[in-house]
C-alpha cells in the first residue's frame, strides 16, 4: 500500500511545473469564458421567490423522474401530488392537520434561531409541555371550563422551563447549547417513559400510556373533517410570532442579536434579557406543540408523540429563513409532502424508505436553492 | 410580549368548547356485514423488512395473499400518531378497501375512532387494545412459545445461568419472562433468568450493549423479547446459545439459535377473513388471544445444539399445550414468595396482562 501512494503525487507535481512553464496553458478554455461566484448584498423578493420556485421545481422533477423510472406513470403523478391533495377534503385536512404543529415547532426553532441559540432540544421541551399539562390533566386542576386554558398554560411553562437551563448555562458561563439541549431530549423521554410505565401507566389496560383525557381536556373538533382547535390556534401563534418577529421593537432587537449580539451590548440594548426572551419563548412554542399533539389528536400522553419533530422544525426554520410567514408556507409544503408520500405508498407500494428518498431529494433542491439568493453567478470571459 | 400573547391562546383554547370527542358504543348485536366483497389493506407500523415484527406481518401477508387469492396492498413505516394512522387509513377506504388491518398497539384509540366513523369497513389490530362492532384486536400467548423455548434453553445452558433481553417492564412483556423461566426449570432445576430491559423496541445498541453484558455476567443462553436479532447476532458472535422472538432467528444465528418464537398471522387473517366475507363475523369484545391452537405463535425448534430426547421433550408439551395444559397453573408465588395462583387454579386473562411480579429464579433491575 505504501509504495503507490509515494509515487502518486509525483506525475502531478511534473503537470504543475509544466503549467508554470508555458503560460498561456489553455487558450480553448479562455474562449469559453469563466464562472465567477460572486456574494450578492441584496435580493429582491421576486428574484428570491423565483429562485425558490426553480429549487422546489427542480425537486419536483428529480422525484418525479425517479417515480417515472420506478415504473409510475405521469400522468398517475399529477393525479396524487396535485389533483388529489387539492380536491379531496380528507387530504387537504390532513396537510392542515399534519402542518399544525409543524409550523409550531418550525416557529419555536426560528424564535431560537433568530437570536443565534440553537435550540436542538424542541423534542424534550414538547414532551416536558406535554407532561406539565398531563400533570393537570390527571390531577383534575381547575373547573372543567378552565382546564384547556391551564394545560396550554402549563405546557407552555413546561417547554420554558425544559430550556432555561440551557440558556442561563450558555449565558453565564458559555456553555455550549447544542449539546445541553440535545442532551436535555435524552432525559425528557427516559421520564417520559419513567411516568408511562410507571405512575401514569394506563389503569384500563395496563399499557404504558396515560389513560385518556377527559372530554374537557380535549380540544373539540371544529366540525369539518377532523380538523380540531389545534389549527386555529396554531393560526394565532403564527400571527404572534409575526407580529413579534417582524413589526416588534423585539423583533428588532433579535436582528442585532443575530448579528452582533456585543455591539447590541456596547449600544446599551438588553441583549442578554432579549436572548432569554427569544429562548423561553421558543421552549414555551414547543410545549404547546406537545400539548396540541397530545389533547388534539392522540387525546393522552404517549411515547412516541414528540418523535421527528425536533428535526423537522429545525428544517422548517432552515427553510423558512426564520420569518413567520415562512414557517406557515414551509410547515404547509412539508405537510403535503408528507401527504402525498402516504398516498404513494398506499397506492403504489412504494416503500417508506423511497417515499423518504424523495422527500430528501425536493427539500435539499430547496434548501440548495439558497445559494443562488446569497451569491451571483457570472460567466466571464 | 410573550405576556400579551398568551391572553390570545387562552381564548383560543377555551373558545374550543368543550364537546366530547368519543360517541358511546354502537350496541352492536348483528354480525357485521361488508358491502361487497372482502378488499384487503396492511398498516405496518415499522419497515417491512425490519427482520422481526413487521417482517412477520409482511410474510403473513404474502401468505394470506396466496392462501385466499387476493391482493393485499400494505404501507409500511406508519408511527403511532392518529396524525399519521388517519390519513393513510383513509386514503385505502376512499378507495373501496373494507377490511384494514393494523400492526401495533399504539393504532389503538385511532382505530377506535376510525371504527366508529366507517362502520361498513372492518378493522382488525394486532397487539392492539381496542374492541368494538367492526373492531377486534389481536394477539398472541407468546408465554406458551417462550415456555417451550425457555426449556431448551435451560436443557442447553451448563449451569443454568439464562440471560434475557426485553424491552419494556410491563404485562406483555413481563409473562414472557416468567414463563421462560418455568420451562428452563422444566429442564434445569436450578435454572435463573437475568433479565435486562432496554426501554425501547427496536434498539440494535441497547440490544448489544444489554446482551453483551448478560455475557460478561457469565450467562451462557440467551433468551430475548425486543424486536432486532441483536441478542441473537451477539450470542453467535461469543459462541454461546441463544433463542428468539418474532421470527426463525437461525437466518441470523444459525449455530447459536436452539428454538425462536414464531408468528403466523395467517393462520388467524385467513380464516377471519373469511367470516368478515361470509358475513358470520362477530368480534370479540375483549380481543382475539390467541393460543398456538388457534393459530397464535409458535415456536421454531430446534437447532442442532439441542438433544434429540429434550427437542421430543418440547415437542410432547407443545402438544400438551394444545391440548389445554396452561403455563401459569397454580400453585404459583412469585420471587417475593406471595402467592399468585391458589393450587388448581389458573391465572386469569385480565391478571396476565397486569403482570408485574416475577416468578422465582428470575433476576432484573428493580
Amino acid at each position: 500500500m505504501d509504495a503507490p501512494s509515494e509515487t502518486a503525487p509525483q506525475p502531478a507535481r511534473d503537470g504543475a511545473a509544466a503549467a508554470r512553464a508555458i503560460p498561456p496553458a489553455h487558450p480553448s478554455r479562455r474562449r469559453l469564458g469563466r464562472l465567477s461566484v460572486g456574494v450578492r448584498q441584496h435580493a429582491s423578493a421576486r428574484l428570491q421567490g423565483a429562485v425558490l420556485a426553480g429549487g422546489l421545481l427542480t425537486g419536483l422533477a428529480c422525484a418525479a423522474a425517479i417515480l417515472v423510472a420506478a415504473g409510475i406513470g405521469p400522468a398517475d403523478l399529477v393525479q396524487e401530488f396535485v389533483v388529489a391533495i387539492v380536491t379531496s377534503p380528507e387530504s387537504a385536512a390532513a396537510v392542515l392537520v399534519q402542518g399544525a404543529p409543524l409550523a409550531i415547532v418550525g416557529l419555536a426553532a426560528a424564535l431560537a434561531f433568530r437570536v443565534r441559540f440553537w435550540n436542538i432540544g424542541i423534542e424534550g421541551q414538547m414532551i416536558a409541555g406535554a407532561i406539565a399539562a398531563t400533570v393537570v390533566a390527571l390531577h383534575d386542576i381547575g373547573p372543567p371550563a378552565l382546564r384547556l386554558p391551564l394545560m396550554l398554560a402549563a405546557a407552555a411553562l413546561g417547554g420554558s422551563a425544559w430550556i432555561l437551563g440551557p440558556v442561563l448555562l450558555r449565558l453565564r458561563i458559555g456553555l455550549n447549547e447544542i449539546i445541553s439541549t440535545l442532551l436535555l431530549n435524552y432525559v425528557a423521554f427516559n421520564a417520559l417513559l419513567h411516568l408511562l410505565y410507571g405512575p401514569w401507566r394506563d389503569p384500563e389496560n395496563n399499557f404504558p400510556n396515560s389513560q385518556l383525557y377527559e372530554p374537557s381536556e380535549q380540544l373539540a373538533e371544529l366540525g369539518w373533517q377532523n380538523l380540531t382547535w389545534a389549527l386555529p390556534l396554531a393560526g394565532v401563534l403564527l400571527l404572534g410570532g409575526w407580529w413579534l418577529l417582524s413589526i416588534s421593537r423585539f423583533g428588532f432587537l433579535t436582528r442585532i442579536a443575530e448579528a452582533n449580539p456585543r455591539m447590541g451590548e456596547a449600544q446599551g440594548l438588553p441583549m442578554t434579557r432579549v436572548i432569554l426572551a427569544a429562548t423561553l419563548a421558543s421552549g414555551a412554542l414547543a410545549g404547546i406543540a406537545g400539548f396540541m399533539i397530545c389533547a388534539g389528536a392522540e387525546h393522552r400522553l404517549t411515547q412516541s408523540f414528540a418523535s421527528g419533530y425536533g428535526f423537522s422544525g429545525i428544517l422548517i426554520a432552515f427553510l423558512a429563513r426564520n420569518s413567520a410567514p415562512g414557517v406557515l408556507a414551509v410547515a404547509l409544503f412539508v405537510g403535503t409532502l408528507f401527504v402525498a408520500g402516504q398516498s404513494l405508498q398506499v397506492f403504489y407500494q412504494i416503500p417508506a424508505s423511497a417515499v423518504q428518498l424523495l422527500q430528501a431529494v425536493i427539500v435539499l433542491c430547496v434548501a440548495a436553492s439558497d445559494f443562488f439568493i446569497r451569491h451571483r453567478l457570472r460567466w466571464l470571459r | 410580549m410573550l405576556r400579551r400573547l398568551v391572553p390570545l391562546c387562552l381564548v383560543a383554547g377555551l373558545g374550543s368548547g368543550l364537546t366530547g370527542v368519543l360517541g358511546a358504543d354502537p350496541a352492536g348485536a348483528a354480525p357485521f356485514k361488508l358491502d361487497g366483497p372482502p378488499k384487503v389493506a396492511m398498516v405496518l407500523f415499522g419497515p417491512k423488512n425490519d427482520g422481526g415484527w413487521g417482517q412477520a406481518f409482511e410474510e403473513g401477508r404474502v401468505r394470506t395473499e396466496k392462501a385466499l387469492g387476493i391482493q393485499i396492498p400494505v404501507v409500511d413505516n406508519i408511527k403511532e400518531s392518529s396524525s399519521a394512522i388517519r390519513p393513510a387509513v383513509e386514503l385505502f377506504i376512499k378507495r373501496g378497501y373494507n377490511v384494514i388491518i393494523g400492526t401495533a398497539f399504539g393504532y389503538s384509540d385511532t382505530f377506535k375512532e376510525l371504527a366508529q366513523k366507517y362502520p361498513k369497513v372492518a378493522f382488525l389490530n394486532g397487539s392492539g387494545t381496542t374492541n368494538g362492532a367492526n373492531l377486534e384486536s389481536f394477539y398472541g400467548r407468546t408465554y406458551e412459545p417462550h415456555y417451550l423455548c425457555g426449556m431448551a434453553a435451560g436443557a442447553v445452558s451448563k449451569e443454568g445461568k439464562l440471560g434475557f433481553v426485553a424491552a419494556n417492564p410491563f404485562g406483555v412483556v413481563n409473562w414472557t419472562v416468567n414463563a421462560y423461566e418455568l420451562g428452563a426449570k422444566q429442564t434445569k432445576p436450578q435454572a435463573t433468568t437475568t433479565v435486562v430491559f432496554t426501554g425501547a423496541w427496536n434498539d440494535p445498541v441497547k440490544e448489544r450493549a444489554a446482551a453483551e453484558a448478560l455475557v460478561g455476567q457469565g450467562i451462557d443462553v440467551i433468551g430475548q423479547h425486543v424486536d432486532t436479532p441483536t441478542p441473537q447476532i451477539v450470542a453467535q458472535e461469543k459462541g454461546i446459545h441463544g433463542t428468539g422472538h418474532h421470527r426463525d432467528m437461525s437466518e441470523f444465528a444459525p449455530k447459536a439459535t436452539l428454538c425462536s418464537l414464531v408468528w403466523f398471522w395467517d393462520r388467524y387473517l385467513i380464516p377471519t377473513i373469511q367470516k368478515i366475507g361470509a358475513g358470520t363475523w362477530e368480534p370479540s369484545p375483549y380481543g382475539a388471544f390467541l393460543s398456538i391452537k388457534d393459530g397464535g405463535p409458535d415456536i421454531a425448534c430446534c437447532g442442532p445444539a439441542v438433544p434429540k430426547a429434550v427437542a421430543d421433550q418440547i415437542q410432547t408439551e407443545r402438544q400438551a399445550i394444545i391440548d389445554g395444559k396452561k403455563v401459569y397453573a397454580g400453585p404459583l408465588t412469585d420471587r417475593d414468595g406471595k402467592e399468585r395462583v391458589p393450587a388448581g387454579g389458573v391465572l386469569s386473562d385480565a391478571d396476565l396482562w397486569k403482570m408485574d411480579w416475577f416468578v422465582p429464579g428470575v433476576i432484573s433491575q428493580k
